[in-house]
């Protein structure tokens, strides 16, 4: 159901000041996205404010430093700084990105850090993903197929090259997060980064299931509430193109 | 615990793009399109009802108010077509790069309002 505004417990207040204590002149000001679960309060917007002299490129590693030298409390995911586990999937002045990957000095004005935008928040900026997993298992993300012999099951180049810009994916959610259709029907929408798994598996040559995985996705809400916004493409950090994934899984149902 | 957790914000940060703000008004034109077809399919109707509603119906036109009522629904209809057009050639696989994505959607937003007028001047001509 389309609720255009938060519930009364999700309304975010203005949150606590942090001074620099540091002297700097390069003073940035970060506002970040503040929910503790163990208190029984709203969330909050905390200021921080981070002295930029001493801070390395990435949005990551103002958080960083601002958990190391400002405010310990401060929780998010993060794991391999390099923009292939997904774990810093958040949302950065507006856009869903990858803190590791996202360079400070490309973003305008004051850093506003959200969570991941329509999830049930765990934490300051960690957001419950385990539906949109639920939603990855149920397109069995595996190869099926008779074969059983111990030899390569070989590929041609052409074939093994439809699986560019697709394998890639990393599962970060960005763009499902991105997406208004995710957001009103998350669900029973499979949204854009499953869906371009369910594809993934689909134009797989090896794979022998492409029938039934076509039969399974093609569902009024699973596939067709995607109505090409381009939010996902737009978010995607690792330039993928989820939109012509949902795009060339209608077209395979249409014309087969 | 189940409803004590927040939902993070979404449609109030998530950022505008081309893209986006073309979907959407394809949506509201798409709505105003169906009430304005179905408002001109019920007054030429009416004209069964004998000459007195073919004058108001050419007052009403006639009018500045008319005037601004038709140059409105034309511009949502043109809208309307060029983003259909659009979406056509996405149906077919066509114009999904980010780049692309953003020129044929400022085509579509700026073209409308050309394309409103050329259909009125052609309505002037022809009427």
């Amino acid at each position: 159901m389309v609720q255009l505004n938060l519930p009364a417990n999700s309304k975010v207040e203005k949150g606590q000041y942090y001074k620099d204590k540091t002297g700097s002149k390069n003073i940035r000001k970060i506002n970040i996205y503040r929910w503790d679960p163990s208190k029984n309060e709203n969330p909050r917007l905390d200021t921080y404010e981070v002295d930029m002299d001493n801070c390395s490129s990435k949005v990551l590693d103002v958080l960083n430093k601002i958990k190391n030298e400002i405010d310990p409390s401060i929780a998010y995911r993060r794991s391999c700084a390099h923009g292939v586990c997904g774990s810093c999937a958040m949302n950065m002045n507006g856009k869903n990105g990858l803190a590791c990957t996202k360079s400070h000095s490309e973003l305008d004005g004051d850093i506003d850090i959200y969570p991941l935008p329509h999830l049930k928040v765990l934490k300051d900026l960690i957001g419950d993903l385990s539906t949109l997993y639920k939603q990855y298992e149920s397109v069995e993300p595996w190869l099926k197929t008779s074969k059983v012999n111990d030899k390569e099951n070989i590929q041609s180049k052409d074939d093994r090259a439809k699986l560019d810009g697709l394998y890639e994916c990393i599962m970060c959610a960005c763009c499902s997060t991105s997406c208004p259709s995710y957001w009103w029907n998350g669900e029973k929408y499979l949204g854009p980064a499953v869906l371009l798994q369910a594809y993934r598996w689909i134009i797989d040559s090896r794979d022998e299931d492409r029938k039934e995985r076509l039969k399974k996705v093609a569902d009024e809400l699973k596939l067709y509430r995607c109505h090409t916004i381009l939010n996902c493409t737009n978010a995607c950090p690792k330039g993928l193109n989820p939109a012509k994934a949902i795009a060339e899984i209608k077209k395979m149902l249409a014309t087969a | 615990m189940e409803n004590k957790n927040p939902i993070s914000p979404h449609i109030q940060i998530y950022n505008w793009h081309i893209s986006s703000l073309v979907s959407i008004s394809h949506r509201i034109t798409g709505i105003i399109n169906f009430f304005t077809i179905t408002f001109i399919g019920i007054w030429i109707a009416s004209l069964l009802l004998g000459e007195q509603s073919y004058q108001n119906i050419n007052l009403f036109l006639s009018s500045f108010l008319g005037k601004f009522f038709c140059l409105g629904i034309i511009w949502s209809f043109s809208f309307q077509m060029l983003s259909e057009i659009r979406h056509l050639f996405m149906d077919l696989g066509y114009g999904f790069e980010q780049k692309t994505t953003k020129i044929t959607g400022l085509i579509v937003l700026i073209g409308s309002f050309p394309l409103t007028v050329i259909i009125f001047i052609i309505g002037r001509v022809l009427i």
